[in-house]
């Protein structure tokens, strides 16, 4: 059996395991573990230089109060919201039904259109800069959360649809073509038959489109400027502004801003759990 | 319920032809099986007349209707899968009505006829389960159940007990033989086991490389097989063929005109000496309890089966000599593989539907035999 466990391996090997292992950890969560402890210093302890050293005193509640208090991040993180949410729902829900199209259908230019939705995939985006900055400035769109979440949602449906066109193709036709024989007309047999079974998929994107927008740094800096339209993502760089060297204050921003994401994934993991699709077929 | 016509109906992807020009007629209430072996075109064929997959030329009539360019859902037919396509979201109940409820049936319409389905089939105790909690068999006859709700005037079935282990497969067949004889309305059945089209058909069309090979009753293609392809389709264990050389008295048709004589393994009887049509060496013996197949390995080293009631005596490697009634003998083209109709079963073949051809006349390879 491979690989084989820990505890079959040399008494040198295990030894070097278990020491090995727990600096790897600590190595690995070190920049996570030092944001986390920066967010609850004083400001005294980053004036003095005591960045690794353990704090002077614990600040907890008065920096993550004072950011909620003294900056626009409340505005930053409904502006993320704002922005996230929307391009979520909107680009899953259009890769549902492009990805049935070209999973279902046969029409000549099937292919054609799938390749160009995967080939948008590979453009460098940082490329296309300066003129979609131009569109959005052009559209009336530039530094709006609207226009944000048409940009996201139209960058975001080429990968959509690759996924969801690939999990729809790996249903059993079957199910479609009983439900056709049956009478069931296509929009409802989308509704009925393949959304229920998409489920896992749809979490799955959700979340990992979720995770993307509101990480996204680039296209928010490019694209908005100011409290009333920025994400977070963005919004951190300014505080930074505003508090010269107030460390604390930005990594207590940080953590705040890191939580979603986060948490999006703990409550929609056990959806993952593909196997409703189990017991279609033999 | 209804009839079914198809009319030189063809089938090609790109310039590919996989269909090549079917004519056949299917009487209302017949149960009608389409056998013949993977890749010769028998699951498209039933696709086709379920609207699933396109007809490139020809028309399928449905009740005396072209139903050529009309959706699935508007011909009628029901279709039972081989994998059995159950919603795997709804219940049992939900996946039996989904059609119906499509339909905007009246939900006491809906439910009157599910509960009737679910009775004749025994599955009403499985109406609230998932189709994940249910075995092959189980699952099977809900898929059934689904056909039969919509009351469709011809049902479709592809290789529905494939799946199936034996013992299912044989206790399915039967529900299926008995709801035929229930609801006298037309079936479409598509298998490769020639054991369920034996069974359950009243007519067999065989098919090949998509084309007809014959088409009647069982019992006609059991006796009077078209071809040599249709022979060795029908019955089991196959039918042996014999040339001129492994036949110790080859009658006169096979020594005169190349001729191969082929007899079923139940229509060999031991015969000694000169009496022996043909001589073999004994390999090996399987015993059934029912009956004994004897392999034997014949004088121009082809093997052949015998079906015995008892274990010969003779010991492997011995030889054994056997004879048929030449009633039982057929004779095929050596090189179309047609029927060839000698003098001696003339009068039985005039009986039956199978091969008018007297002399060895010699057809194209594979045409199309109506």
């Amino acid at each position: 059996m491979y690989p084989r466990p820990i505890e079959q391996a040399s008494p040198p090997a295990r030894w070097a395991y278990k020491i090995l292992l727990p600096i790897a950890l600590i190595v690995w969560l070190l920049p996570l573990l030092a944001v986390a402890l920066t967010s609850v210093r004083s400001a005294g302890d980053i004036i003095s230089g005591n960045y690794w050293g353990w704090p002077s005193e614990f600040n907890m509640l008065e920096n993550y109060t004072a950011i909620f208090e003294n900056t626009p991040i409340g505005q930053y993180l409904l502006n993320s919201f704002k922005v996230t949410i929307p391009t979520v729902i909107g680009s899953v829900a259009l890769s549902c039904m492009t990805g049935f199209a070209l999973a279902v259908y046969r029409f000549k230019a099937n292919l054609l259109v799938f390749f160009m939705f995967v080939a948008g995939n590979f453009i460098p985006f940082q490329i296309l800069m300066v003129p979609v900055r131009d569109l959005t400035l052009q559209l009336g769109m530039y530094n709006s959360v609207s226009g944000l979440v048409m940009f996201h949602i139209a960058f975001q449906t080429g990968f959509c649809t690759l996924f969801m066109r690939n999990f729809i193709r790996a249903l059993p036709r079957e199910l479609i073509e009983a439900a056709r024989v049956e009478g069931v007309s296509e929009f409802r047999i989308f509704r009925y038959i393949v959304v229920p079974l998409m489920k896992p998929a749809i979490a799955a994107l959700s979340v990992l489109i979720f995770t993307f927008i509101w990480n996204d740094y680039f296209w928010a800096t490019v694209l908005t400027q100011g409290a009333d339209s920025q994400p977070i993502t963005a919004g951190l760089y300014s505080l930074n502004g505003q508090w010269l060297a107030a460390w604390h204050l930005v990594s207590a921003g940080s953590i705040v801003a890191a939580l979603p994401p986060v948490s999006m994934f703990f409550l929609m993991q056990r959806h993952f759990i593909a196997g409703l699709t189990l017991g279609a077929v033999k | 319920m209804a009839d079914l016509k198809l009319r030189d109906l063809r089938k090609s992807y790109g310039d590919v032809e996989i269909v090549h020009g079917i004519d056949l007629d299917i009487d209302d209430g017949e149960f009608v099986v389409f056998v013949g072996p993977s890749g010769c075109g028998k699951s498209t064929l039933l696709r086709m007349i379920a609207g699933l997959e396109d007809v490139s030329a020809g028309s399928v009539e449905i009740a005396g209707r072209n139903v050529n360019d009309i959706a699935p859902s508007k011909r009628g037919v029901s279709m039972v899968f081989q994998t059995y396509a159950l919603y795997p979201h709804l219940s049992v109940y939900s996946n039996m009505a989904f059609g119906l409820k499509q339909a905007k049936t009246p939900k006491e319409e809906i439910d009157r006829r599910v509960r009737e389905a679910a009775d004749a089939l025994q599955i009403q105790d499985l109406l609230d389960r998932r189709p994940r909690h249910l075995s092959g068999g189980q699952r099977q006859r809900v898929a059934i159940g689904r056909a039969i709700v919509r009351d469709p005037e011809i049902f479709l079935f592809d290789e529905p007990l494939s799946n199936l282990d034996a013992a299912l497969r044989v206790q399915t067949r039967l529900e299926i033989a008995r709801l035929h004889r229930r609801l006298e309305s037309t079936m479409i059945y598509v298998t490769h086991d020639q054991v369920e089209a034996m069974t359950l058909a009243d007519r067999i069309v065989v098919l090949r490389d998509g084309r007809i090979e014959q088409v009647g009753t069982p019992i006609e293609l059991y006796d009077f097989p078209a071809n040599a392809f249709v022979a060795r389709f029908i019955g089991s264990p196959k039918m042996n063929f014999f040339g001129p050389d492994s036949l110790t008295n080859p009658p006169p048709l096979v020594s005169d005109s190349a001729a191969t004589l082929g007899i079923r393994p139940e229509h060999l009887q031991p015969a000694d000496g000169e009496r022996a049509l043909i001589e073999g060496r004994l390999e090996l013996v399987e015993e059934l309890g029912e009956y004994v197949l004897v392999h034997l390995i014949g004088e121009s080293g082809n093997d052949f089966v015998a079906k015995l009631d008892s274990k010969p005596s003779a010991a492997p490697g011995q030889t054994l000599g056997f004879a048929a009634d030449h009633r039982r003998m057929h004779f095929f083209d050596h090189d179309s593989g047609r029927r060839i109709v000698s003098p001696s079963n003339i009068e039985s073949a005039e009986k039956g539907s199978g091969g008018e051809h007297l002399a060895p006349a010699r057809f194209p390879v594979g045409s199309n035999t109506p």
